[in-house]
C-alpha cells in the first residue's frame, strides 16, 4: 500500500480530471502534475505496445502531455481526459512506428519482466510464458486497426465508448472490429490446444456457406 | 475475399460478451437465443477461453510503469510566458539595455581601435627604411651596362611608388581604347 502511494503520487487526489484541467488551466503546476501522475503509466503501456521500444514510448508520453499541455486553455473533458489523451499517443506512436523494411520485434519482446504473481515451478512459469507469447504473436499478426482496438480494450481497459472517441470511428465499428479480432484471434490460437481454446466451425472458418437447397421454381397456375 | 461468412447477426454480440460489453439484460436474452441458435452457441462456448487468454497475456505488459516524472514535460513545454507587463517595470529594463549596448559598442570600437594602431604604425618604418647602398648607388649614374640597366630600374621603381597620381592604368598605361572626339562641324551629317 505504502509502496503504491509512492509510485502514484496523484492516488490522493480525488480531483475529477474537469477540475484538474480548470486547475491546470489557472496556472495549477499540481493539478497538472496529478494528471500526468494518472495517466503516464497508461500512455507508456499503449505506447510500448505499439512500437514495442521503452524509450520511444518514454517519449510519447512525454510529447502528449506536452500537447496536452500547450492545449490545456483548448481543452473542454467532460468527463474523462483519457480518451483524448490517449488518441493523441496513439498518433505520435504511429508516427514512431519503424518503416516498412525495418524488423520489428514481437510484442511479446516489450514483456521482458515475468509477472510478479507467478509462482511455481520453472517449467509451469516458462509455460505460461511460451503461452503468453504465442498469444501476443497473434495479436501481432492482426491488422492495425484491429491491433489497436485489443490492446485499447485488453491493455488500457477502455470500453467501447472510449476506444471509439479514441480512434475516431462510431462504437458500432469498434465493436465489429473488436468481433472480428476475437474471431481471427480463436482460428489462430485453437491450433494450440494447451489453450483450451475450440477450433471454429468449419464453415465459418473457410468462409463457405452451406449451400442453400436447390428448389425447383413452382410454375403459377396459367404459365 | 471475406475471411468469415455471414453467421447469426448476434454471434458478434455473443464474443464480446466476455470483453465485458453487454448488460446483464442483454446477456440473458442472447443465451437465450443461444440455445437455439449454433453460431451463437459456438461464439459464447468459445470466447471465454479467448478472452482469458488475451487477459492474460496482457498481464505482463499492464504491469509495465515509467518512472518519467513530470519536469520532463516542463523542459519540453519550455518557459512559461511572463504573466505580468507592467510598463512601469519596463523602462529601467530599457535603460539597462541601453547602457549594455553603449557599452558592447564602446568595447568593440577600442578593440578595433587597438588592432588597427599597430599596423600602421608598422608600416611606415618598413617604407622609409634608410639604405645606405641604395642611396650610394642611386647617387652616381655606372659606367657598366649592366650596373646601368640596374641603376634605371632602381630609379623606375622609386618614381612609381612615391607617385602621387592615385589613378592605375592598365599595364602599358593606356585604357584598352582611348575616347576618339570627333570633329562636328556646322554642315556635318551625323553620317
Amino acid at each position: 500500500m505504502k509502496l503504491d502511494a509512492r509510485r502514484d503520487p496523484a492516488a490522493g487526489d480525488a480531483r475529477t480530471d474537469h477540475d484538474l484541467v480548470y486547475a491546470a488551466r489557472d496556472g495549477d503546476t499540481i493539478a497538472f502534475d496529478a494528471l500526468f501522475y494518472r495517466y503516464r503509466d497508461g500512455i507508456f503501456r499503449l505506447g510500448l505496445a505499439i512500437t514495442k521500444d521503452p524509450s520511444a514510448a518514454d517519449e510519447i508520453v512525454v510529447d502528449t502531455f506536452a500537447r496536452a499541455h500547450r492545449a490545456l486553455a483548448r481543452l473542454e473533458p467532460d468527463a474523462s481526459l483519457r480518451p483524448w489523451l490517449y488518441r493523441v499517443a496513439v498518433n505520435l506512436s504511429y508516427n514512431r512506428r519503424p518503416r516498412k523494411g525495418v524488423i520489428l520485434s514481437s510484442l511479446d519482446d516489450a514483456v521482458d519482466e515475468p509477472l510478479a504473481n507467478e509462482d511455481g515451478s520453472p517449467s509451469h512459469v516458462a509455460e505460461q510464458a511460451e503461452l503468453r507469447r504465442l498469444v501476443l504473436g497473434a495479436v501481432d499478426g492482426l491488422g492495425p486497426k484491429h491491433r489497436l482496438v485489443v490492446v485499447l480494450h485488453y491493455l488500457n481497459g477502455l470500453n467501447l465508448t472510449e476506444i471509439a472517441e479514441v480512434v475516431d470511428c462510431p462504437v458500432g465499428t469498434v465493436k465489429s472490429r473488436l468481433h472480428y479480432a476475437l474471431r481471427r484471434l480463436r482460428t489462430h490460437l485453437a491450433a494450440h490446444p494447451e489453450l483450451g481454446i475450440e477450433p471454429s466451425r468449419p464453415l465459418m472458418a473457410t468462409g463457405l456457406r452451406a449451400p442453400k437447397p436447390v428448389t425447383a421454381a413452382v410454375p403459377l397456375e396459367g404459365e | 475475399m471475406k475471411f468469415f461468412s455471414r453467421g447469426c447477426a448476434s454471434s458478434e454480440a455473443a464474443y464480446l460478451v466476455d470483453a465485458g460489453q453487454l448488460g446483464a439484460r442483454e446477456r440473458i436474452a442472447l443465451e437465450a437465443h443461444a440455445a437455439s441458435c449454433p453460431d451463437c452457441a459456438d461464439a459464447l462456448r468459445s470466447s471465454r477461453p479467448v478472452d482469458a487468454a488475451l487477459r492474460g497475456a496482457f498481464a505482463a505488459l499492464r504491469e509495465r510503469r515509467t518512472i518519467i516524472a513530470p519536469g520532463r514535460v516542463r523542459l519540453a513545454v519550455g518557459p512559461a510566458a511572463p504573466a505580468t507587463t507592467n510598463p512601469w517595470l519596463r523602462a529601467p529594463r530599457v535603460l539597462g539595455r541601453l547602457a549594455e549596448v553603449s557599452v558592447m559598442v564602446g568595447v568593440t570600437l577600442f578593440a578595433v581601435g587597438t588592432s588597427l594602431e599597430p599596423a600602421t604604425r608598422s608600416s611606415s618604418p618598413l617604407t622609409s627604411t634608410p639604405s645606405v647602398v641604395q642611396s650610394t648607388f642611386r647617387g652616381e649614374i655606372p659606367l657598366g651596362d649592366i650596373d646601368y640597366v640596374r641603376w634605371v630600374r632602381l630609379i623606375k621603381a622609386d618614381a612609381s611608388s612615391t607617385a602621387s597620381d592615385p589613378t592605375r592604368l592598365p599595364m602599358g598605361g593606356r585604357f584598352d581604347y582611348d575616347p576618339v572626339e570627333f570633329a562636328k562641324g556646322p554642315g556635318a551629317s551625323p553620317r
